[in-house]
């Protein structure tokens, strides 16, 4: 399996703060990694780096060999990285169907493909489908995650990163979150996901990443992360 | 009767220039909460390129026909939105992140320069539009509406339900209302902000442009300063139906002309102003959200 995703080295700062210190991951084409941490670990900082919302002091990020470093970030996007941000972001002020019709934004040129993409997430979510015309801010919490997930899902990504996306979501829902992020996975989408829930995150991933104040301090298959229990102790919470 | 319709027919005319101005001031707002202090300045080379491009014409020898006026009209709408763009690209974009004051100040500092840069590229004197429009017109209820009344608020009515279409049909009509909500969501969606952000002053000026020209030809005068009151007005009129609502600045402009018009007629002309702004004062005090707007959270 070749390396979809490699950063090497890569450190971000928020002014004089270093957040990232040396960061170095890959995520092979077709695989689910978990990025596990406990708060401020540095975590959602990694994920808007690979997005460009924030640019590395130093270091290199490939996709595909190609480096993106220094790149907006809708060109990266074009590019085949989708990150659906912590706290979903939908546009409360716009319906269903707007907020996946700009996920699709990089598809503009053909809308036959936006049409299409609407028609998948309205048949993964069948909700979404009822609530087409409403407005998104009128959606609950967990149907505002799938229609996050699904938004991200209209720019066709190589590379879906999900930060959070059980984040205060009812333990049914996550489930069925979860079971969503493997079928996409099973469909050819290589998903980088974030979860405080790290159990769910490790039954669905086959890697893990384990940071701890800007450095990665482990990394695994999921399997012996899992098993590892003062790992699960130290890092991942109960 | 006949007052009160003569006084609604004058006031939709003024309205509707204030409407089209109202709506840049308000997509800029609702886009990257600017005050954009030399929105009115932009209605102001409207009405002086127009003045140019007409002058060109009928200097012709050909005279300014309806197709002709239709197409000074467009030409000018689209030479002063690529203006609009490029003040956006060169004294506002640099300071986006920067503590809004800087901007808001950068907006008066734009104010100044294109009214400045006017008076010497057209002279500090009125003048004389070139272009006479009919005073011809029907008699409604004993009032005097003529063609020309008619014909400035159907195009206005045309260039707003063009926007609104736009707004609500096209993609990137989507992404501007995205990007009042949530920028960086908009650049995790692969919508190139910036871009977007452009082209929302494209329009906005371009608005204010034809507002300018049609003002220029309505008025029969131009002037450098003439932008600057009407941008308070305009101003006025997007606070009276809510900042960044679209809707809100085009009925805000409509009703700001008819109570300023009525406002004419009960106190006289020299109170024009003074029933505007009043209003102004008015709405802050009692209703800062304005007629449509949401509540806004300041971010600093």
């Amino acid at each position: 399996m070749s390396a979809l995703l490699k950063l090497t080295d890569v450190h971000s700062f928020y002014g004089k703060i270093e957040a990232l210190k040396g960061i170095s991951l890959e995520v092979r084409q077709g695989e689910i990694v978990a990025l596990l941490g406990s708060n401020g670990a540095g975590k959602s900082t990694t994920l808007k780096t690979i997005s460009g919302l924030v640019r590395p002091g130093s270091g290199d990020i490939q996709l595909e060999g190609k480096s993106l470093v220094g790149w907006s970030p809708h060109r990266i996007v074009e590019e085949g990285i989708v990150h659906v941000p912590e706290g979903r972001r939908i546009f409360a002020g716009l319906t269903v169907h707007e907020n996946l019709e700009l996920g699709g934004f990089t598809q503009r040129k053909e809308k036959a493909v936006i049409a299409e993409g609407i028609e998948l997430a309205y048949a993964l979510f069948p909700r979404l489908k009822e609530r087409s015309r409403q407005l998104g801010g009128t959606l609950s919490g967990g149907e505002q995650q799938m229609l996050a997930i699904c938004r991200g899902l209209m720019a066709r990504p190589k590379l879906l990163m999900l930060d959070e996306p059980s984040m205060g979501l009812a333990p049914i829902i996550v489930q069925e979150i979860m079971e969503i992020i493997r079928k996409i996975n099973g469909q050819g989408t290589t998903i980088l996901l974030i979860e405080q829930n790290a159990k769910a995150a490790l039954r669905l991933a086959h890697r893990g990443y384990v940071l701890e104040t800007g450095q990665i301090v482990m990394e695994n298959t999921a399997e012996v992360l899992r098993g590892d229990e003062s790992i699960v102790k130290a890092y991942l919470g109960a | 009767m006949d007052i009160l319709v003569q006084t609604l027919a004058d006031g939709l005319v003024i309205g509707a220039f204030y409407s089209l101005i109202a709506l840049g001031y308000t997509m800029v707002f609702g886009i990257i909460k600017l005050l954009n202090f030399a929105h009115g300045d932009l209605y102001m080379l409207g009405a002086f390129v127009g003045y140019t491009l007409l002058s060109l014409l009928s200097g012709s020898g050909t005279g300014a026909g309806l197709m002709g006026i239709v197409v000074v009209l467009l030409l000018t709408m689209v030479i002063v939105g690529l203006i609009g763009m490029g003040i956006e690209r060169v004294a506002y974009r640099p300071l986006l992140l920067a503590p809004r004051l800087s901007i808001l100040i950068t907006a008066l500092g734009v104010s100044l320069f294109l009214e400045n840069g006017s008076m010497i590229a057209w002279g500090a004197q009125y003048q004389v539009y070139p272009l006479q429009l009919s005073h011809d017109g029907w008699n409604v209820l004993g009032a005097q509406i003529t063609y020309t009344q008619m014909g400035l608020v159907l195009i206005s009515a045309l260039l707003m339900l063009g926007l609104h279409q736009f707004i609500s049909r096209t993609l990137y009509g989507k992404a501007m209302r995205a990007i009042a909500h949530d920028q960086t969501a908009c650049h995790l969606m692969g919508i190139d902000v910036h871009k977007v952000i452009g082209l929302t002053f494209f329009i906005g000026a371009s608005l204010a442009a034809g507002a300018g020209t049609m003002a220029g030809a309505y008025y029969g005068t131009v002037n450098f300063m003439m932008g600057f009151i009407i941008g308070l007005k305009a101003f006025t009129a997007a606070v009276l139906g809510g900042i960044g609502s679209i809707p809100g600045a085009m009925l805000g402009g409509l009703l700001l002309g008819m109570m300023e018009t009525a406002g004419t007629f009960v106190f006289g002309g020299s109170w024009k102003d003074v029933v505007a702004f009043s209003l102004l004062i008015l709405i802050l005090v009692l209703r800062p959200t304005g007629i449509m707007g949401e509540k806004v959270t300041e971010r600093m």
